[in-house]
Order: structure tokens, then C-alpha cells, then sequence
């Protein structure tokens, strides 16, 4: 999945060098995007993991995080990744009692992650048994501002490297959070 | 008043005046002809669906399937259409609104986002985002009848109640454009916020009320000065307005808010907690709700209008955006 998501973003950098993403440009059409995964731990502690937003690690292209802020609305971090590239994220909100993290993408480039005005949810859920399940949804537009795109700027690339970073990332919080058990 | 015909029994006077008022009373509730009440009719965007919503038992009653990404949405105020955008489609889909039947999809280009009706029913006028004008379609027919351009990206329109003037919001030239529709020609521009996108104008056509996304601010124009009025600070990234009993309502994106203002005072009223991404919004003809569709949430929320509190959430199929004036008048 690592090296699947790399590929489709090294392709998109030949294609479009100099091409840098602005903050508010996009499309007319929003995507949304949602993976869930069961997680045979409870949920507080899930939610313990899930919510240090200054602690990106379980996701399995992080390298480092850095930030400030805590979990509160406003709170800032820099994920840098494996490859070098950096993602810089803030919290929107925090909803402790819905067991809720919502967060947005501040800046990245469209070769990293092919997306524009990105936001997404963590939501943890009890289950019975002990067990919880996370979900991991996203809205945002795609890489490409104007109509027609590029194949590797389209709203399926979108769509193809979001679904891929929520199913590779919730593999990883499951392990890592399972393995601890 | 009530006339009821019942078998006339000897009983006391007050008891049957007693059971005649009972009478009349379940006549009321239950067999009067009511007025239809007025619907809502939501484009839900990933779901490819247009619903319709009945606003007084608060129930999907009617559910049609719109191609590619449905998102801005026109009722004619003689509620006989519905003409919904379907930007990744480049189509402008005509419905006729008491049949639930589609009419006609017509292929405008471009990328059609906002919409409005002319108060006579027809054109139907189409922002086109990417070629940066708007098309004006023939509601009968599906002809294009003409375009104009507008400034960068046209978002929301909308139109005096007298049909004479259209607005657009021009989200990336930071104006409003004022066209003038006997001509198709656009006539005047006016500043706005940063990255205005939905625009709404009042009853006597004497404001446009611009929701600028990017600076977190609503742009009150005087529409026959072609002046600012006031700006307005509000929750973040505002995405639309409805006005009601003197009070402007806007979708906060971001804020998940609906924030309130009055529209003599331009002060703030309150600030009510919705679904995330709360996007169209509008305001029942009495003014006594509003309702707004939560992108994300997958809800349409009713705010009345003297509490300022959420009175109901319904809810609705995948991403309902409903951008434009998508109530329809039933009677």
C-alpha cells in the first residue's frame, strides 16, 4: 500500500511539475470517502490512541510527527513521511464524548496526497465484547482545479489514495494497538 | 360555523352542546381539506439523488435518481419546476415538480454549479464555473436562449423579485456581478469578501446578501446604489444565507454553525449548532423555519425562526447540498 500510493504520486509529479495546490481552489464536486475497521480492543482505549493528535505513528507512512496544541481545536502538527514529504494538519474539533476527532489538511502537496480543502473524522465505537470499530472518513475535492483533469489529478485518483491511506492506516492502528494488548 | 349533520337524540343541552364542539373539534384535526403543505427538494450529491422532503410530516416522499453529482438546485416560485445542475455531468436536468417526473436534461457545457429561476418560470439561468458565464435555458424547450460573462467562477445567483436583475457571486474575482436580464448584458460589478459563493436578495429586491467562504464575512450590497452596506462577521467559511423575520441565517462550512444576524443592527443573534458542512439553506415562505442541508452529516436540519433552536433533523440520503432556493410552494 506504501509503495502503491508513492508510485501513483511519483507518476502525478512527472506529470505535473510546478503545478502547486491553493488553499481554495477546487471543483465543484466534493468526494467523501469512509473505511471503518473492528478493533479486538476497548474502546477508551482506541480512542487514547486515536485522539493524541501530536502522535501520527500509527498511521504506517509516518516518519515523524511534530506540533503544538495538543488535541484541542486550533492544535497543529507536521506529519513528515517516510519519503521526506510533509503534510500539515490542524484540529477542527474535538468531541470527546462522541469519541470524535475532526481535522483538516493545511497544506500538502497534490503529488503526496492528489486532493484539495481536505477534511476527515476519526470515530471510535464500542462493540460488544470488548471490541470497538473506528471509522475514518474524509471530504475533499480533487488535485485538479479546473474541469477536465489529468488522469492522475481525477476525482477516482482522489478517491483511490484517500481509500488507500484510511485502509493502510487503520491496518496499522489495529496492529499496533492489538499487538499492545 | 361547523356543520355537522348527526342524529339528533333527546339529550341535555349542554351535553350536546359539549359533544358537538367535540365534534367539530376532531373535524379540524382530522377531515378538514388541508392546504399541501410545501416541500423541500434536496440534491444529495454523491447519491446521485434529488428528494423530496414533505416540510410539514417531515418525510422523504418522493425520491428521484439525477446523473452525476447533483448539486445546485431552483424551484420556480410558482413551484410547476425543478431545475437541478449536475456539474460532472455538465448537465442541467429540468423536473417537472408535481409529477416528480424529469423532463429534459439539457447539455449546457462547462461546469454548471448554481442556479436560478426567472419569477416567471422561465429562463433558468446556469453559473458556469469554468468558462466564467452564466447560460440562460429556455424552461419549456431545453434551448439556450443566451450567455453572458460573468467574473471568475460564478457561484450562487439570484434574482429580484420582479425578474429584472440577476446576481452572481464571482467566487474568484471577489464581486458580484449585476446583469441585467432583459439584455443578458452585465451591467455593473460590485466588491465583495473573499471568495463570495452563495448570494441571496430580499423580498423588495433591495439587497443581495453575499456569503464570502474565504474571509468569514457576509457582504450586504444595496443592490440600486450598487454599494456595500455592511460586512458581516460570521462562523467560518460561510457557504450560503436565508432571510427570515428580519434575521439573516448563514451555513458555516466549517464552523458547523447556522449563525443568525439582524439584518437593521447587522448584529449577531446567535449561533446554532447543525451538522458538519451545513451548505444550501432556505426559508419557509411564513419565515417561521429554516433548513439547512449538512453535507457531511447527511441531514436536513429545521431551525425555527423565533427560538433559534434545531427543531428537527431529518435525515437524508448520501451528501445533501441543495444549493439554491429549493423550496417549492404546493399550493
Amino acid at each position: 500500500m506504501n509503495l502503491s500510493l508513492l508510485s501513483v504520486a511519483a507518476a502525478a509529479a512527472v506529470a505535473m511539475v510546478g503545478f502547486t495546490s491553493a488553499a481554495n481552489a477546487h471543483g465543484p464536486t466534493r468526494q467523501k470517502v469512509s473505511e471503518t475497521i473492528e478493533i479486538n480492543a476497548p474502546a477508551d482505549k482506541v480512542w487514547a490512541v486515536v485522539s493524541n493528535f501530536q502522535d501520527g505513528g500509527w498511521i504506517p507512512i509516518v516518519a515523524k510527527t511534530e506540533g503544538t496544541g495538543g488535541n484541542a481545536p486550533g492544535a497543529k502538527r507536521t506529519l513528515t513521511l517516510k519519503n521526506g514529504a510533509t503534510v500539515d494538519e490542524e484540529v477542527a474539533k474535538l468531541e470527546p464524548e462522541k469519541m470524535t476527532l475532526m481535522y483538516r489538511i493545511d497544506k500538502v502537496d497534490v503529488k503526496v496526497l492528489p486532493v484539495n480543502n481536505y477534511s476527515s473524522w476519526l470515530i471510535v465505537t464500542p462493540e460488544d465484547g470488548g471490541k470497538s470499530k473506528v471509522e475514518w472518513r474524509g471530504a475533499f475535492y480533487r488535485g485538479y482545479e479546473n474541469n477536465d483533469p489529468p488522469p492522475e489529478l481525477s476525482d477516482e485518483a482522489a478517491i483511490k489514495a484517500v481509500t488507500g491511506l484510511y485502509k493502510m492506516g487503520l491496518d496499522g492502528l489495529k496492529k499496533k494497538i492489538e499487538g499492545t494488548n | 360555523m361547523c356543520r355537522i349533520a348527526y342524529p339528533r337524540k333527546a339529550e341535555p343541552a349542554a351535553k350536546g352542546r359539549l359533544r358537538h364542539v367535540a365534534l367539530c373539534a376532531i373535524f379540524a384535526l382530522c377531515c378538514a381539506p388541508l392546504a399541501r403543505a410545501d416541500e423541500a427538494f434536496i440534491t444529495s450529491q454523491p447519491a446521485d439523488a434529488l428528494s423530496i422532503v414533505d416540510l410539514k410530516t417531515r418525510a422523504i416522499v418522493s425520491r428521484l435518481t439525477i446523473p452525476d453529482k447533483p448539486a445546485g438546485i431552483a424551484v420556480s416560485p410558482d413551484g410547476r419546476r425543478a431545475f437541478v445542475t449536475s456539474p460532472d455531468g455538465k448537465a442541467l436536468t429540468i423536473v417537472d415538480a408535481a409529477a416528480r417526473r424529469i423532463e429534459r436534461r439539457v447539455d449546457v457545457g462547462g461546469g454548471p454549479l448554481g442556479v436560478a429561476v426567472h419569477p416567471s418560470g422561465s429562463p433558468a439561468y446556469v453559473a458556469d464555473w469554468y468558462e466564467h458565464q452564466v447560460i440562460a435555458v429556455e424552461a419549456d424547450t431545453g434551448a439556450i436562449a443566451g450567455k453572458v460573462k460573468t467574473g471568475n467562477s460564478p457561484s450562487g445567483l439570484a434574482l429580484t423579485p420582479d425578474g429584472a436583475l440577476l446576481v452572481s457571486a464571482d467566487r474568484d474575482s471577489d464581486e458580484i456581478s449585476l446583469i441585467d436580464t432583459k439584455t443578458l448584458t452585465r451591467i455593473a460589478t460590485v466588491p465583495t469578501g473573499h471568495k463570495p459563493f452563495g448570494v441571496t436578495i430580499d423580498d423588495a429586491g433591495a439587497r443581495a446578501y453575499v456569503a464570502n467562504v474565504a474571509s468569514s464575512d457576509i457582504t450586504v450590497v444595496d443592490l440600486a446604489a450598487r454599494t456595500v452596506l455592511a460586512t458581516v462577521k460570521v462562523g467560518e467559511r460561510p457557504y450560503a444565507v436565508a432571510l427570515a423575520r428580519g434575521l439573516a441565517f448563514t451555513t458555516d462550512q466549517y464552523a458547523s454553525t447556522v449563525t443568525a444576524f439582524d439584518t437593521a443592527t447587522f448584529e449577531k443573534k446567535a449561533s446554532i449548532a447543525v451538522g458538519d458542512y451545513p451548505e444550501g439553506i432556505a426559508a419557509a415562505r411564513d419565515g417561521s423555519e429554516v433548513y439547512v442541508a449538512s453535507w457531511e452529516a447527511n441531514t436536513l436540519s429545521v431551525i425555527d425562526t423565533a427560538t433559534l433552536k434545531v427543531v428537527k433533523e431529518i435525515a437524508m440520503p448520501d451528501g445533501p447540498r441543495a444549493f439554491g432556493s429549493f423550496l417549492r410552494r404546493a399550493d
